[in-house]
């Protein structure tokens, strides 16, 4: 019997970077099958070309054997495949049951609530849930939804089911659950693509597991014949050759930044370290670990529920982010475009948006040539490339966003620089010249806390590594004795064999 | 599950409120309470129901529909033109053709607001403009008036599908009741009127699901000008006499009504039976002013304005007390978890 | 793309120059008249109560919110005015309570939009139908004159040669407007937080205070605009004002104020401004109707938020036809 859905040869790219290479994975009726990889491997660029949200660049999909082009997501949705995610995507003003319904074409005209309500139920049934399907969708959980975008692929008759980070924000008793669906389409004869982090997960659900590493397929093994120990090591491993050692720190040791205790409800707690004037400490972890949130509770953003922060050996509290300047901290948002920077904007009125009061004299008036001047002079420490200052920072490539985005906050002369994924999205060169940067700053004596999915870059940079997972510090090494497989095997929960 | 639907609770407050202001009024005003009040209400409400149901439609897919006021003037001129041109044109084709004049307005702003997705806002604020210029330009030469149409159209307005005691029952109101049960029920029933909900409640899944959003935009102004130009007629029928402010203002008490009514303005929610309600409701207040001796009836506009902004800050804080309470629960089970 | 969108910008106020300079000529040939300097003080003097609202308007959209309530509180603070003197009240004294009352309407919106966050066309369409209530129940269904010789004179007569009051108003108002929002902390503000609200709160920006500081402005600005008018016509009624938010609205946006805030310039709107008063009085030259006129400016409005999707399509077909 043919496979469900057949990838053969994928390639995509976006704008000069390949996010798949030729990869292939078939995926088999009645089998679970898992893919795990690290945070940029390729797996939502996966998805999203299964699912008819992106076209292949080249390489063929098949479909029970015969060769299927997904013009877009309905074309996807009519060969069986559907996909659910993390964040589901519901009608929050809708019922359940119209949610389960919404996209079915050959129903009649006329909606007979009380049939829909009982098709819904038994579809809901089936999943071993129980849910009123006339309760807005509003009113569920997370984990309800989540059950509702199953019900509603059931219902379109899937033949192929992908779920993305499906327990990502789920507890025990609900991934629990969401396992026993799992098993159930299977056993249904649904071919399931599984998607997690967990590598505990993978063990007790999976039949088969696809490892993929930066775009490509690295294997496909039986989960019998495998450790955690070798998935990890066939995730990470890279050419060791390459990496740059951290010369030895350059530390002062004096202490500036201590945190005991830090807690938010429901997203993070006993978070307890220290950041050292001129070190640089790397926060690891795989996305949901909440390493981003633990940083804006620092800056104030999103302020903690309890816990002691202390910077200089003095107790403060932060509420928001003028006080987080004020007392020396920068936080360098992961997301240029959302929370960095105002892409319409010039690039020197970017880089002057928090100190806007120094450059401002009576009336508020701005001295214009003072602003272009630190600009230029940003311009030349970091090497923007770009035409002038006065241009819009959407002009600008992506390394060079990067690093207007640092002389911004460099412009207000922290102590303590938190850099949220400080090379993400940009390319080799301007990667390297980052990293250089924030060397430099340390050795002018800057605290430095880099929160980091890419492994290779915090075993570079890192003076120390903690990693998190799921709201918790689980494990600390100094930079020169972590490894690929030390911190992943920390960040996946596993023990390294 | 015994538990009410928040839309149910909404109309069941609505009606609570209704009464009350009845009561109140009842109380406050000699002989309030009669067939009078009702006779007299029911056929401004008639006209006003129409067009907040259309403007309803418009909402639930996150926009709104400014120009309504113009367009119910303009097809009350254009409809008296071509009668007083043509007076024996069958009484049957006169409401229809005034729906289809209106529909051609409301084609207009869907045309803009789906094919080009530009602003709801701005679009039906500039027709607001360009429909009533259309109107002051037509009506330059001749205006209508009552003695030129036909008899049969202006006794219309005050005859009676039948009478319930001392309770007249208008063609008016009966035909606008009916439209409303109608849109209800094509809302409620039909997956053509759940795509309206659809498309409000969350544009992006709505896209997943393979809903063509432009066209429901597109279909939700036609709609919506089609009610406009039914009480368009109805305006004519009432009023005979057309001048260049005819339906001035109607717009913003389409908008009240609809928000009074529980539609939420960001769109997804709602229920034409409580815009019904809110309209009988705003105009209960409007006509009961005007007799109440305590306050001026000049006092009509400033609380139809504080009672949509009152709707408008309940709904949201209430929406946002149902959102906390649901993270909190979610916070709580994390919780758990970790431990 | 974005490169293109900021040379469209830029050349936006170019062009806006461009349609002023040949309006500007049409008008000259078309009437003898047109160049008097009698004709162009009447001409700003018939809509310089809209273009100074327009002023305030310009920094509430480039911040990323509407206000529709402007000409209801103009109603407002006309007949709050005609209501005090009404009963007593000094001229001079309800001058300046008048200017609280525009404080107090601004300051009722921005309640609203910046505690409750409730979304600024909700707010002020509400009260754009209170605050004109409130103007009814004032002066009900009279008209309210006599008022003071000085106050009319300031409205109508010649303050410094022909020039009245009111433009001279404009003019120290437009200029303070330009360097506030193209010169000062607050004006970058101003853009930031209509650029993107997110990155103005990430970089520690006073964002409530922001927009409340703009519609309590743009409620004053408004009740002086509305004592302009009051001052000009030398009576009141309770519709006076009435519609004036869709020429003031149009006007910002024509001069490319995007209605998703974060772009635009003070230096459009005033050509826009400009272009309007020319348009306007080209048509009345031309005995076109003031409902027409307004008939017209909606076309512009359309027109002018279409120009990108218009651009877009040129751009296309050209690139098709290659």
């Amino acid at each position: 019997m043919p496979p469900v859905l057949d990838m053969r040869d994928i390639c995509k790219s976006f704008g000069g970077t390949m996010a798949l290479s030729g990869f292939s994975l078939q995926l088999e009726a009645g089998r679970i099958h898992a893919l795990v990889g690290e945070n940029g491997a390729g797996k939502s660029t996966l998805i999203k070309t299964m699912t008819g949200i992106h076209q292949p660049d080249s390489g063929q999909i098949f479909v029970d054997g015969q060769p299927a082009v997904f013009s877009g997501t309905a074309a996807a949705q009519r060969a069986g495949i559907a996909a659910i995610y993390q964040e589901p995507m519901v009608f929050p003003d809708l019922s359940v049951a119209e949610n389960i319904f919404i996209s079915h074409q050959n129903r009649p005209t006329l909606i007979n609530w009380s049939t829909l309500n009982d098709e819904a139920a038994a579809m809901i049934a089936r999943l071993g849930v129980t849910l009123d399907p006339r309760q807005p969708a509003s009113e569920l959980t997370l984990a309800e939804q989540q059950t509702v975008e199953i019900a509603r692929a059931i219902s379109l008759n899937v033949r192929a089911l992908i779920m993305d980070e499906p327990s990502a924000s789920l507890s025990d008793h609900e991934v629990k659950r969401l396992f026993g669906i799992a098993r159930s389409l299977r056993d249904q004869g649904v071919a399931v693509l599984y998607i997690s982090h967990r590598l505990d997960e993978i063990f007790a659900l999976a039949d088969t597991v696809t490892v993929m590493r930066d775009g490509k397929h690295i294997s496909t093994h039986p989960v019998a014949g495998v450790t955690q120990a070798s998935m990890i090591s066939e995730m990470v491993g890279r050419d060791m050759q390459g990496r740059f050692a951290r010369e030895p720190t350059t530390a002062t040791g004096e202490t500036l930044l201590a945190v005991t205790g830090l807690q938010k409800s429901g997203v993070f707690r006993d978070i307890s370290f220290t950041v050292a004037k001129g070190e640089i400490v790397c926060f690891s972890g795989l996305v949901g670990a909440r390493r981003t949130d633990v940083g804006l509770a620092l800056f104030g953003v999103s302020p903690a529920d309890a816990g002691r922060i202390e910077i200089a050996g003095q107790p403060v509290t932060i509420t928001n982010p003028n006080q987080a300047q004020a007392l020396g901290i920068a936080y360098v948002s992961e997301d240029r475009r959302k929370l960095g920077l105002a892409l319409t904007e010039s690039i020197a009125s970017n880089i002057t948006l928090p100190m806007l009061a120094k450059y401002s004299g009576a009336f508020g008036w701005i001295d214009k040539l003072r602003e272009l001047a630190d600009a230029q002079a940003f311009r030349e420490r970091l090497n923007i490339k770009a035409a002038n200052m006065g241009v819009s920072v959407g002009t600008l490539s992506g390394g060079n966003q990067q690093k207007v985005m640092l002389a911004k906050w460099l412009n207000t002369k922290p102590r303590l620089l938190i850099v949220d994924e400080p090379t993400r999205g940009i390319d080799v060169g301007a990667k390297a010249e980052v990293h250089q940067i924030l060397r430099t700053l340390a050795a002018e004596g800057v605290a430095i806390v880099i929160i980091s999915s890419d492994l290779p870059e915090v075993l570079s940079l890192a003076d120390r590594v903690i990693v998190m997972r799921e709201g918790r510090i689980v494990g600390e090494f100094p930079g020169n004795e972590a490894t690929d497989e030390s911190v992943m095997a920390l960040a996946v929960a596993a023990e390294v064999a | 599950m015994g538990k009410i639907s928040s839309n149910t609770l909404r109309i069941l407050v609505l009606l609570a409120v209704f009464a009350a202001t009845v009561l109140f009024f009842a109380s406050q005003i000699d002989g309030y309470l009669n067939a009078r009040l009702f006779n007299r209400i029911s056929g401004s409400v008639a006209v006003i129901a129409l067009i907040a149901v259309g403007q309803a439609f418009v909402v639930l897919t996150r926009n709104i529909d400014l120009s309504i006021g113009s367009v119910v003037g303009c097809t009350a001129y254009f409809t008296g033109g071509i009668l007083i041109a043509y007076p024996d044109l069958p009484p049957i084709l006169v409401p229809l053709l005034a729906m289809a004049i209106g529909a051609l307005f409301g084609a207009v702003n869907g045309f803009f607001v789906a094919r080009f997705q530009l602003p709801s806002i701005i679009v039906t604020l500039a027709t607001l403009a360009i429909f009533r210029s259309i109107l002051v330009q037509s009506s330059d030469g001749s205006s209508i008036t009552t003695e030129k149409l036909p008899v049969w159209l202006t006794s219309f307005a005050t005859q009676n599908a039948f009478t319930v005691g001392d309770l007249q029952m208008r063609w008016i109101v009966v035909i606008s009741v009916l439209v409303v049960l109608t849109a209800h029920v094509f809302l409620t029933r039909f997956r053509a009127g759940r795509r309206f909900f659809a498309i409000g409640s969350n544009p992006d899944a709505a896209a997943f699901a393979g809903i063509n959003a432009g066209r429901t935009i597109f279909l939700a102004f036609v709609i919506s000008g089609a009610l406009a130009g039914l009480a368009g007629f109805m305006f004519l029928a009432r009023f005979g006499n057309i001048t260049v402010v005819a339906g001035l203002g109607l717009e913003l008490k389409s908008v009240g009504a609809v928000v009074v009514g529980g539609v939420k303005i960001f769109g997804g929610s709602g229920n034409v039976l409580g815009v019904l309600i809110g309209a009988a409701l705003i105009d209960l207040i409007d006509t009961s002013l005007v007799r109440w001796e305590v306050v001026s009836e000049f006092w009509r506009e400033a609380v139809l304005g504080l009672l949509i902004l009152t709707a408008v800050v309940l709904d949201t804080v209430l929406i946002r007390r149902l959102l906390d309470r649901r993270r909190r629960k979610a916070a709580t089970l994390a919780e758990e978890r970790a431990s | 793309m974005i490169d293109r969108l900021r040379a469209s910008l830029a050349s936006w106020e170019g062009f806006l120059f461009a349609v002023l300079l040949l309006l500007v000529a049409v008008n000259a040939i078309a009437s003898p008249f047109f160049l008097s300097v009698g004709n162009q003080i009447n001409m700003f003097q018939l809509s310089i109560e809209k273009i100074i609202v327009a002023l305030a308007m310009t920094f509430v959209i480039i911040n990323g919110e509407i206000d529709l309530s402007v000409a209801s509180v103009m109603g407002l603070a006309a007949c709050a005015f005609g209501w005090m003197v009404q009963q007593g009240v000094p001229a001079g004294v309800a001058v300046a309570l008048v200017i609280v009352l525009g404080i107090l309407c601004g300051a009722f919106n921005a309640f609203w939009i910046v505690v409750f966050k409730i979304p600024s066309l909700v707010v002020t369409l509400s009260t754009l139908i209170a605050y004109r209530g409130f103007a009814r129940v004032l002066v009900e269904d009279r008209g309210i004159g006599d008022f003071p010789e000085w106050f009319d004179r300031l409205g109508q007569a010649g303050l410094i040669g022909p020039v009245p009051l009111a433009m001279l108003i404009f003019l120290v108002l437009a200029t303070l407007a330009v360097l506030i929002l193209q010169r000062t902390a607050f004006g970058r503000k101003v853009y930031f937080i209509g650029a993107n609200r997110a990155v103005a709160e990430y970089s520690g920006l006073d964002v409530r205070a922001v927009k409340a500081k703009i519609f309590i402005a743009s409620g004053a600005i408004s009740a002086l605009a509305g004592l302009l008018y009051a001052a000009r016509v030398g009576a009141v009624r309770g519709d006076i004002a009435n519609g004036f938010e869709l020429d003031i609205i149009t006007m910002v946006l024509l001069g490319g104020v995007s209605i998703f805030g974060g772009a635009g310039t003070m230096s459009g709107t005033i050509l826009a401004i400009l272009i309007v008063l020319n348009l306007r009085n080209g048509m009345a030259l031309a005995n076109i109707t003031g409902h027409i006129q307004t008939g017209v400016l909606g076309v512009l409005l359309i027109l002018s938020v279409m120009v990108p999707i218009i651009r877009e399509t040129g751009h296309r077909l050209i690139a098709r036809m290659r």
